[in-house]
């Protein structure tokens, strides 16, 4: 791959018709953005990582005991409250995950297998549900139900509900609305790939119906299988419910118990390096069984000559039952919490004991004139335009070395060490980077960045960049090399050639990919709560500290307005795209 | 840079060029000269090593070792690697290489932005090259609103537009079918020769070597096995190797039973078929017999004759093609203007000039520096 053209120092032609030592030497050092790359990764990822988690096993190491090497530390993980927390957290990991993925077939076969009037509805709420983090399902659910919450001042009585959904039922179920959009695109993927021609195999050699369907389920089962490991990885490493409903109703997962671990005075960050890894472990595992389970049948059944499958035309009572069943899971994952969320922000008084509440939009009102509730907003956009910029910058280059058609040393250190990072728990990554900065050898080198700004938008471009990249490499891996030949052979350098023929090939993609990194970010929890400067919240600590202190109707009014302000900034920037990028660049995403 | 007012063709040098992928050697201490203005054809296998010399010659890929030059201008000795796009070249791409985001006008104008000429002179050229090649009207057409003919004519137009004084080909026809890739081979070869530039072409379809070459070079396992007038080529190949690729009808296994020279006589079973020797052969040497298609007829008759039985015919417009089985072995292409019936028994005779014997793949290594020997003296 011709990346290596050398952004920073341009290799020059002898002016002899020999190449002098001097052009050789030269020629020989390339200072390029892979190097770069390289130098970035390490500093923000790498090495807050690999030093945090080996003190697990070396406290020494790191000045945080007398042990060069021990185990000691990951006794209390498998005892006391956070072997509960853990065991708590692998439960609802796999309850999430079994709920998830039932529902998510469910709606793949009524989306894509037949003809019910409500599966248009569906395609926008996954991508909704994409975009909105769990602490704010879980915070719109948690203001209907909670006392002297939206419901009770409607005069219900819902304590019942409120009683399971601050436990573990709760819990399960917001994780579970989480994990339905990931579950759905798997097993969606894999359903269209399922083409008539595989039933009708079955059938023409004297299959019943009944054959053909176990045909079809045996095919589907790892598709089934890789749903559940994503739902189950990214189930136990939530943080948002852990921080909302597991907080409120006492009942310990083990990102919280982390959470709290590093609260703790003084903070015993063996003990939490030897939580990260198990967790981290756990989360491994499950992605290494999806991608174990990917590589299986489910891509086989893809190929150029796959036939879509028939449509059932489902009778009357079929279009009403099935549409009744996709606008209930319509309201139950998106319904309630926008609901909750949109009439806690209305409504004055929320969270006091008033007997007299009114609905209005003053809360709106405060939020854009008070600087305590519209900065945090201002500060997380700031932030958000940063993170997204160097996350997508540096994502473009690590899908570009992931796609690349050699197999080197480089391509396999980069696809292991961002298939671990997406396995990372925001929390953990946090932890990390608090640890890592705050050694005495790294504030020695003269690196005084924790609790700055810097460093936030340092961390929130690691955390998005291994997702990120993941998202860039499918359109990455579609763009031929021989166009970047051809635009070199052309009279282009490398920097240039990347510009005119790379960007444009995948400029939707990187809009898209930007886009969701600044709308990640903007609402992200874990790592703003753990490293945000003093005096300096981001939006997530904004809503938390609003909340925290019962300023219910201010809260959810920045909830809304945050997630406006994201929807605003989408729609800005497809205007721009749409209006002035060149035609041709705007064709080609659009096919995909 | 400036614009030249004419093509100043270089003369390409390769001096001991290697290349390896892991433990595979794509180039293995290669050699070759391409004189200015020449149209040499590399014919090659898959694996032969003819891309990487291609890619390495644009620039793409760097050697690991070895030297070449554009007349007397270093662009890759042993570590120094001039990049690309400071080589004055252009190049034709198997899958077109064709930018998706820009039209064929501006595909093809991408090439002439290092000549720096203004906007009138660059767009009179742009559409110039795309009459040339018959799409003067296709300028605003993006790729996918063209053919595959007129996708690789776009990348014929851009190749040529800047007027590079080295023009590389990377098996350009090979995604077309065969009447397109029949006409783009004649508008290769009559605009390459009009503009004068040297050119490259690497191909592993002989016809198609054959039609274009001022010279061919044979490559196999990295290493070039030949390099002559394709004529010397057909008649004269160097080994049994080169003799295979080139075209053959058919091959049969036998023995020396009389040597004089070049000339031998080779039994096959109770049979003698008369045979030319590229290489030394001595009586009594097992030798694999190679046919080639224009050695083959039913009608001039003479003594190097064999019994044969058809078993296919095909009509291919200007006569019939068939295929025979006699007891050595099955000959194919054998042209007649008459068709023969499948079953039907004929004597095929055999043109002793276009029947070569080399030594057999159990004397192949014993031979094979007499054949250098032998090549290296032509």
């Amino acid at each position: 791959m011709a990346l290596g053209g050398g952004l920073l120092v341009r290799r020059r032609v002898p002016f002899s018709n020999e190449p002098s030592n001097l052009s050789r030497v030269i020629n020989r050092i390339r200072i390029t953005p892979m190097a770069v790359f390289w130098t970035l990764i390490t500093f923000i990822l790498v090495i807050p990582i690999v030093l945090f988690l080996s003190v697990a096993f070396s406290p020494r190491l790191m000045s945080q005991g007398h042990q060069w090497f021990t185990l000691a530390s990951f006794k209390p993980v498998f005892s006391g409250a956070y072997g509960v927390a853990l065991l708590h957290s692998l439960i609802l990991g796999v309850v999430a995950a079994v709920g998830a993925m039932t529902i998510a077939l469910s709606m793949a076969f009524l989306v894509i297998r037949t003809n019910t009037p409500a599966r248009i509805l569906w395609n926008t709420t996954i991508f909704a549900l994409f975009l909105a983090p769990s602490y704010l399902i879980a915070l719109g659910w948690q203001r209907l139900f909670e006392q002297h919450g939206i419901l009770e001042i409607m005069g219900f009585q819902v304590e019942p509900i409120r009683n399971l959904l601050y436990g573990p039922v709760g819990i399960c179920m917001v994780l579970m609305v989480k994990g339905i959009p990931f579950a759905y695109l798997v097993i969606a993927n894999a359903m269209r790939g399922l083409g008539e021609e595989f039933e009708q195999a079955v059938r023409v050699h004297g299959g019943s119906r009944l054959e053909a369907f176990k045909v079809m389920a045996a095919l589907l089962m790892p598709s089934l299988f890789s749903a559940m490991a994503i739902v189950f990885a990214e189930a136990i490493s939530d943080f948002g419910v852990a921080s909302t409903l597991s907080s409120v109703g006492h009942f310990s997962v083990a990102t919280y118990q982390l959470y709290q671990g590093i609260n703790a005075i003084p903070v015993n960050f063996p003990v939490s390096a030897a939580t990260s890894i198990t967790l981290l472990s756990l989360v491994i595992l499950a992605i290494l069984a999806q991608n174990r389970a990917l590589r299986g049948r489910s891509f086989r059944t893809l190929s150029g000559r796959t036939r879509p499958a028939t449509v059932t035309k489902l009778s009357f009572f079929g279009k009403i039952t099935t549409s009744g069943y996709i606008i209930i899971l319509l309201l139950i994952t998106l319904g309630i919490p926008v609901f909750g969320a949109i009439s806690a922000s209305m409504l004055q008084g929320l969270g006091s004991l008033l007997s007299h509440y009114s609905i209005n939009f003053s809360n709106y009102s405060r939020v854009l004139h008070s600087r305590f509730l519209r900065n945090p907003l201002i500060y997380s956009t700031e932030m958000s335009l940063i993170a997204a910029t160097i996350a997508v910058s540096l994502a473009a280059i690590a899908s570009k070395v992931l796609t690349s058609a050699r197999n080197s040393r480089g391509k396999r250190f980069v696809d292991f060490f961002l298939l671990a990072a997406v396995a990372l728990p925001g929390i953990v990554f946090a932890i990390g980077y608090i640890f890592t900065y705050n050694l005495k050898f790294i504030n020695d080198l003269g690196l005084h960045i924790y609790g700055t700004s810097f460093l936030l938008a340092l961390a929130y471009s690691a955390n998005a960049l291994p997702s990120t990249s993941r998202s860039l490499v499918g359109n990455m891996g579609q763009i031929q090399e021989s166009m970047m030949d051809a635009a070199r052979v052309h009279g282009s350098g490398g920097a240039r050639a990347w510009f005119d023929v790379t960007m444009p090939l995948i400029a939707r993609p990187l809009l898209i990919a930007w886009l969701l990194t600044f709308s990640g970010t903007l609402l992200e929890l874990p790592v703003s709560e753990l490293l945000y400067p003093p005096g300096s919240p981001p939006v997530a600590v904004g809503i938390e500290l609003s909340l925290a202190g019962f300023d219910f109707g201010g809260g959810t009014a920045i909830e809304v307005l945050s997630i406006l302000w994201a929807l605003v900034v989408v729609a800005i920037a497809f205007f721009l795209f749409n209006r002035f990028a060149p035609p041709g660049w705007k064709r080609l995403g659009n096919q995909r | 840079m400036k614009e030249k007012s004419a093509v100043n063709a270089y003369r390409v040098e390769i001096k001991g060029a290697s290349k390896h992928y892991g433990a595979l050697k794509a180039l293995n201490n290669f050699d070759l000269t391409i004189e200015p203005g020449t149209f040499t054809v590399l014919l090659g296998p898959s694996g032969s090593g003819k891309s990487t010399l291609i890619r390495s010659i644009a620039g793409i890929e760097r050697l690991d070792s070895g030297r070449i030059t554009f007349g007397d201008r270093v662009v890759a000795d042993n570590g120094f690697h001039m990049a690309p796009e400071k080589r004055d070249l252009a190049m034709v791409f198997q899958d077109y290489a064709l930018w998706p985001h820009m039209t064929a006008f501006e595909n093809v104008a991408y090439a002439l932005k290092r000549r720096n000429l203004d906007t009138t002179e660059s767009n009179r050229r742009v559409n110039e090259a795309l009459e040339r090649v018959g799409l003067s009207a296709k300028g605003p057409n993006y790729p996918f609103q063209l053919s595959g003919g007129e996708q690789q004519r776009v990348a014929l137009a851009r190749a040529i537009v800047g007027r590079p004084s080295l023009l590389l080909f990377d098996e350009p026809l090979s995604n077309l079918d065969a009447d397109l890739r029949e006409r783009l081979r004649v508008e290769i070869a009559t605009l390459t020769r009009e503009i004068g530039a040297t050119a490259c072409y690497i191909t592993h379809d002989q016809s198609e070597a054959f039609a274009l070459a001022d010279q061919i070079g044979v490559l196999r396992a990295g290493e070039l096995q030949q390099i002559a007038a394709p004529e010397e080529i057909y008649r004269t190949p160097a080994n049994r190797f080169v003799a295979s690729f080139t075209g053959i009808s058919g091959s049969f296994q036998g023995t020396v039973v009389e040597a004089n020279g070049h000339k031998v006589e080779v039994a096959l079973g109770k049979r003698r078929l008369e045979c030319r020797a590229p290489a030394f052969l001595k009586v009594g040497d097992a030798v694999e017999v190679l046919v080639r298609p224009s050695a083959t007829s039913f009608k001039d008759r003479n003594s190097n004759s064999l019994p044969a039985t058809v078993l296919d015919v095909a009509y291919r417009g200007r006569g019939y093609e068939h295929v025979v089985e006699c007891d050595f072995g099955v000959i194919s292409s054998v042209f007649d203007s008459d068709s023969n019936a499948r079953g039907s028994k004929v004597d095929i005779y055999i043109d002793p000039h276009h029947c070569l014997a080399f030594p057999s793949e159990k004397l192949a290594e014993v031979a094979a520096p007499i054949e250098e020997l032998s090549s290296s003296k032509k």
